[in-house]
Parts: structure tokens; sequence; C-alpha cells
């Protein structure tokens, strides 16, 4: 290649290069969240307060409470391994279909006294089954 | 018979084995090939997986519940279509289906001549790429993924079918993607033979061999991925087709490089250049299916698609590991033929630069979609990124591609424009538009409107470039799947920040506005389905616009499915517009039996759709073209 057309291509992929870095940057100190399970959301708690998280977890058995009017609902999400830990959880809006005792859920929001109030509510699902499976193997 | 079943799968894996074996040997002593006894072993792994597949099929089909799989994923209520394609409906039924899809590839393609005509060197290295990978799925198939495991006493009744795979959407979403794996698979492989093969150059290359594999793999893994988004818009009720999802991100990764790899194919093609870059992206192409299932299938992240992890996990990323070493050892190996590059104001410097933005973003979804592992080396707690940062990252960088190929037409192979009028014209187009959308449209956000208005200005360029070219039929399918990709970029940048959406409750009678809309609930409906699979309760609204003139009736049903009794399913309901599409989810009652209803307005959101058709369907024509043009060439000759 001549040797000014190289300074071309390296010139310019230095300037998407660095276009693209400023992009990942802003945009991974804009949309950070943290991923946490409920023994993980728990222990980070007494250190520092949890503003934006995405919680993994299950709904526990005889806890899920429907608020009378409007939509909604509230209840005790545990450890998926270590049923002792659990999370009391708020949440306002729509509950999704397949949300019932003991189906994995994934939430978004804050936790603040010991509470954690969702923005989001999402149930695992649209795949399979598997959860006997999944059971067994671990 | 699943004894049988399981016994060809283990046949297969040693006959891949030892093809494997067999073909290391033979290219340590050179001269000494015996391809045809490699490839008469092939047929007979084609037809154990052929047979092993027929018999889960007769498996769903009849009912029998001892084997495991289809006690699964099927039960006595499901009709006889998605007991059939239940095949797919799990994970070890999807490997099975993959590698079947793999060895019909491999078996069509063992008997084109074009493959025939290839030096035994060249096929003894494309089968030992071609083994290993059949044993790779062997392994799998045999050990943690096996489809026949066996239930005693068989129970008389299976689980049934999750209902939200109870949809032709999902139907075909899954065999789509894994046809298109198992397609680039092929080219893959060649391409890493004639790397390393002597006879390379004397041969026709392996881009030119497969290109009617590589264009229908392409066609059907982007078919897959638009039929994902319009499964998850139209049956998920999740109000959208696209959530950045780990799943849905694993399904573009191995997309977005074939098409950087098909890129890098026009400039060999066309120039004689790049062929390392074109090799090892074909090559990745193939790995990074790998890549995509471990994401999906190892449970390496926390995803709304659930599923098991069923220890394939480690195998996968180890032969993810493993393959990528390989490849690019073969490509440092691979000799440097090509010429260096013109400069990047050419028609070469723009693709370039479209493959070089296209694996970026490949990269870019791959990392983030790790984050949350990747973020676990330097914190305690793992991190990862809301759809936003792909919203802010990912749909400029696409902006920035439509730019790219809206111009690409009017460069010259060698220096700067070809047509500076027409050039002209295509700029004048994309300010014109910009100035429609600002003031007509009130498009004010500056990402949506320069990709709304340069996704309109593409089309112009590519429709002004055929007539240029004065419509030859090769080269209608290029046409129309980029005017169709700029069809689909306009879907986005409208649907995207412009869907209004809002839930409500409402009252028999009660009217309100969402959008432009007027919506009325005229009645609610308590029914069983005709065949008995579920019962509904549907609400009845009716919609009109502003004036009051009846834009449609919508009818939003909440199912309980027979087999599921513990939920009801949402099923929504569209009225169709290429303008402003409105759709309404059934979400339940309250206390006073009002409908509780989530309802929403999607502007242009069929464009989307209709773009992915086409642009699904548009690379037929070159496979088309190609046919006849070799059909006359043999008709001259005799």
């Amino acid at each position: 290649m001549k040797k000014n057309l190289r300074s071309v291509y390296l010139v310019s992929f230095v300037l998407f290069a660095a276009a693209i870095g400023y992009m990942i940057f802003s945009g991974v100190s804009q949309n950070s969240v943290y991923f946490l399970n409920v023994s993980e959301a728990l222990a980070q708690e007494k250190t520092q307060p949890l503003l934006s998280a995405r919680l993994f977890g299950t709904v526990a058995d005889g806890t899920i409470v429907r608020p009378e009017d409007g939509l909604g609902v509230s209840f005790t999400l545990e450890d998926a391994e270590n049923k002792a830990q659990t999370i009391q959880v708020q949440y306002k809006g729509v509950v999704p279909d397949t949300f019932d005792v003991g189906s994995e859920v994934i939430i978004e929001g804050s936790m603040q006294n010991s509470v954690f109030t969702a923005k989001t509510l999402m149930t695992k699902c649209p795949s399979k089954y598997q959860k006997e499976n999944r059971e067994k193997n671990a | 018979m699943t004894h049988f079943a399981h016994l060809l799968l283990m046949l297969s894996l040693t006959i891949a084995v030892l093809g494997t074996l067999f073909c290391i040997v033979s290219l340590n002593k050179a001269k000494t090939y015996a391809v045809g006894l490699l490839e008469k072993a092939n047929l007979a792994i084609t037809l154990c997986y052929v047979i092993a597949s027929c018999i889960l099929f007769f498996g769903f089909w009849s009912y029998d519940f001892s084997i495991k799989y289809v006690h699964d994923y099927s039960d006595l209520s499901l009709p006889l279509f998605y007991r059939l394609t239940a095949f797919w409906g799990g994970q070890a039924g999807s490997l099975l289906f993959w590698a079947l899809c793999l060895v019909l590839c491999g078996a069509y393609f063992q008997s084109t001549e074009i493959y025939k005509s290839l030096s035994q060197e060249t096929r003894t290295w494309y089968l030992l790429f071609y083994f290993s990978m059949l044993a790779f799925f062997g392994v799998l198939l045999t050990t943690y993924n096996s489809p026949f495991e066996v239930i005693s006493p068989a129970p008389s009744n299976g689980r049934g079918l999750n209902p939200l795979l109870q949809n032709p959407g999902m139907i075909f979403h899954p065999p789509l993607l894994l046809l298109g794996y198992g397609g680039f698979t092929i080219p893959a492989c060649l391409a890493l033979a004639q790397a390393l093969s002597k006879e390379n150059g004397s041969e026709t290359p392996w881009h030119i061999c497969t290109k009617p594999i590589i264009l229908v793999a392409w066609l059907l893994l982007t078919a897959g991925i638009v039929l994902g988004g319009w499964w998850a818009y139209m049956e998920l009720g999740w109000g959208g087709y696209w959530a950045w999802d780990p799943v849905e991100n694993a399904s573009t990764i191995p997309w977005f490089f074939g098409t950087a790899a098909i890129h890098f194919g026009f400039i060999e093609q066309y120039r004689n250049k790049a062929q390392r870059f074109h090799t090892l992206f074909m090559a990745l192409t193939c790995v990074s299916a790998f890549f995509a299932t471990w994401l999906v299938r190892g449970n390496v992240v926390e995803s709304v698609h659930a599923f098991g992890s069923g220890g394939v996990g480690y195998l996968l990323l180890n032969f993810v590991i493993a393959a990528t070493v390989i490849v690019f050892a073969v490509i440092f190996y691979m000799p440097n033929k090509g010429t260096p590059f013109n400069g990047l104001e050419t028609k070469e410097g723009f693709l370039l630069a479209t493959a070089v933005v296209l694996i970026t973003i490949s990269l870019i979804i791959g990392f983030a979609t790790l984050w949350p592992v990747i973020s676990k080396l330097w914190t305690e707690n793992s991190v990862g990124l809301q759809a936003g940062f792909y919203n802010s990252v990912i749909l400029p960088l696409l902006t920035v591609i439509i730019a790219l190929l809206t111009f690409c037409p009017w460069l010259s192979w060698k220096q700067g424009l070809s047509h500076g009028r027409h050039f002209l014209g295509v700029v004048l187009s994309f300010l014109v538009f910009m100035g429609v959308f600002w003031a007509l449209f009130d498009v004010k956000e500056p990402l949506p409107l320069i990709a709304a208005s340069i996704s309109c200005a593409c089309m112009i360029s590519w429709a002004l470039y055929f007539a240029v070219l004065k419509y030859p039929l090769a080269k209608l399918s290029p046409v129309l799947v980029h005017i169709s990709l700029a069809v689909m970029a306009l879907g986005v940048a409208f649907s995207g920040p412009y869907k209004v959406e809002q839930e409500v409750a409402l009252a028999r009678g009660q009217e309100i506005a969402v959008d432009s809309f007027k919506v009325k609930l005229l009645e609610l409906y308590e029914g069983r389905d005709r065949t008995g699979r579920y019962d509904f309760l549907e609400a009845e609204l009716l919609v009109t616009d502003k004036n009051g003139k009846e834009v449609g009736i919508s009818q939003a049903q909440r199912r309980i499915y027979a087999s599921f009794p513990q939920n009801a399913y949402a099923e929504a309901s569209t009225i169709f517009s290429l303008g402003k599409e409105f759709y309404a989810t059934f979400l339940g009652l309250d206390e006073q039996t009002r409908a509780v209803l989530r309802l929403s307005v999607h502007p242009l959101v069929n464009w989307l759709w209709i773009g992915g058709t086409i642009m699904s369907l548009a690379p037929f024509i070159t496979v088309y073209a190609m046919r006849r043009r070799k059909l006359e060439n043999k008709q001259e000759k005799a």
C-alpha cells in the first residue's frame, strides 16, 4: 500500500475507534446496573444503598399479595440456591402472565429500608419449562 | 426404537471420529488420499441422522411418552402440527435438528459437480474440519443432550408445549436460525481447507463453490431473526419487537459476522483482495454460531429466556475457544496473496468500512452481553448493561452503515466518484427528506431524524443505481436487499422512539384517547376455543380516529390453556396499518370488573416486517440467476 494511503486508513481507523470508544464509555457509565441474586443484593445493601439493580430470584411460597385496587403485586423474593435469604418486593404495574409461586423472576428497581421497589417485573419463560431439569443438575 | 436411535447417534459419532483421524493420517502422508471412502462415511453419518430424526418425529406423532423428550414437550391435546414441530422445542431436539441441517447441507454440497472438481487434498482438508464438527455434535447428542432418554414405565400423558410456543412465528423461528447456522458451516470448512491446501489457486475458490449455500444460509438467518422479532411483538405482548435480551443479541452475532464476510467476499471476487479477512470472518461466522448457542444454552448470563443448562455449557465454551484458536492459526499460516487496498474514497474502501463497522457492532454486542461476566474481573458484584446502552451505541452505528451504503453505489473501484451527478442527487434527496421530516412530521430528535432521512435517501440511491445499470437480473437481489434494509431502518427510526403506550382500566361503554385514536370498550365475552384447547376472556374494542371514523374493532384475549391451568396468557390484537398500528393487550379484570388493558400505538412498525420479508427472499434471485447461467453454459458446451 502506498504510504499516504496507509496513513489515510490509519487516521480514519483511529478516529473511528476513538468515536466508538467514547460512545461505549458514555453508554457504559449511563446504563450500568448491578446484576445480583438475592444474597448478593443483601450483602451489598449493608455497605451501600442499592439505587439501581437487576435482581434474580424465585417467588417464595404463600407470599403473593395483590392490591385490591389496580395493578401490581407484592411478594417475597428468595435466593434460588439459599432459600433463607429473602427480600420483600413491591411492584406497581402489569404482572406478567406467567408470574406465580416458584417462578423465577427478574426485577429492576431500587432498594430502600430493605424493601425493593421494582419498576419492572419479568418472569423467565419464553423458552421451555426446564426447571426440574435445572434443579437436578445443580 | 429409542435404543436403536441412540445407537445410530453413537455410530455417527464413531464414524466422525474415525473420519477425522483418517483425514489427519492421509494429510500427513500426502498423495495417499482416500476421499471416496470418507465421502461414503459422510453419507453413512447423514443416513444415521436422518433415521434418528425420523424416529423422534415418529415418537411425537405416535404420542410415545416413553421418550422423555416427547413427554416433556408434548401432550395428548396438542395438534399434530405443533406436535411435530415440538421436535425443536427443547435443547436436545434443537441440537439434533442443527446437526441434521448440517449433514443435509454437507450431503448436498458433496453431490455438486463443483465439489467434485476440487482437488483431493482440498477435499480431505474440508472433510477434516467437517468431520471434527460432526464429532463434536456426536459428543453433545450422546452424552449431555440425548434426545432419546427413556422414561419407564411410560407416563400416560406428556407435560405439554409451552403456550407461548404454540404460534407459527415461534415454530419457524428456531429452525430458520439453525438452518442458517448449519449452512454457514460448509463455506467455513471449505474456506479453511483452501487456506491450507497446496492446490489452492488452481481450483475454483471456496466462495464461488459455495455461493448458493452462503446466500441461502444468510437469508434463512435473516428470516429467523426478523421472525423472532415479529413473534416477540405479536405473541409475547412484551410491547416491542426487540429488548436487547442476551438471547436476542446472541442470534445477531453470527448474522453481523456473516454479513461482514459477504462484503469481504465482494472485494475478493471483484478485486482479488482481502482473502485472509474473507476466510477469517467466514470461519468466525460459523464459530460464533456456537458462541451464540453457548450464550443461550450455557446459562452464562441471566436472561428472560429460560433454558436448562444441561451441562453443555463447558463443552460448548471449550469448543468455541479451541475453534477460534485453530481459525486464527490457519489464517496466520495462510499465504497473503492480495494486493494492497485502494483509497478509502473508493468502492473498495466503502465495502471495507462497511465490513469493519459490521464487525465492530458484532463485537460490541458480544462483549456487552457478556458484561455481567466480564465485570466480575474487577468488581465483586457483576454489572450488566441496560437496553439504553445498545440503543445509544448500536443504533448510531447502524445509521453509519446505512449512510455508507447510500453513497457506495456512486463510487468507482479505483478512485473517487463514478457518477457525480447521481451522487449529488442522492445527497440532495437526503437534505430534502431531512427538511420534510423536520417540518411536516415533527421529527426533532437528531438520531431518528438522520436515520429516517438517510434511509429514504438510501432507497432512492439503490433504485437509481439499478436504473443506471439498466436493470440486470443478477444485480436485482443486492439492490432489493439494501432497499429493504433501508425500509426496515425507517421502521426502526419511527417505531422505536415514537411509540406511545398506556395502561388503562375501562368499564363497558367507556371511551379513552390513545395518541390519535379513541378507544371504546364495547363488550366482554367469555368462551371456549372450538378445539377445546383453551378458555378465553375477550375484550372487544371499537377504535376510531380523531374525527370519529371507525378504524377497526380490536379483539384482545386472555386465554387459559387446558394443559397449563395455573396461568392465563394474553393474546394481543392489532389493527394493521402501514402508518400507526394500534395494539391492545388484555391484562385482566380489576375488582370492579373493568377491563385492564395495555394500549399502544406503533408508528411504521409494519415496514420492519415488509422490509424483513423482502430482505429474506431477495437472495433467491441471485441463486436463480446463477442456476440459469450454469444451465446456459452447459447448453453452449453441448
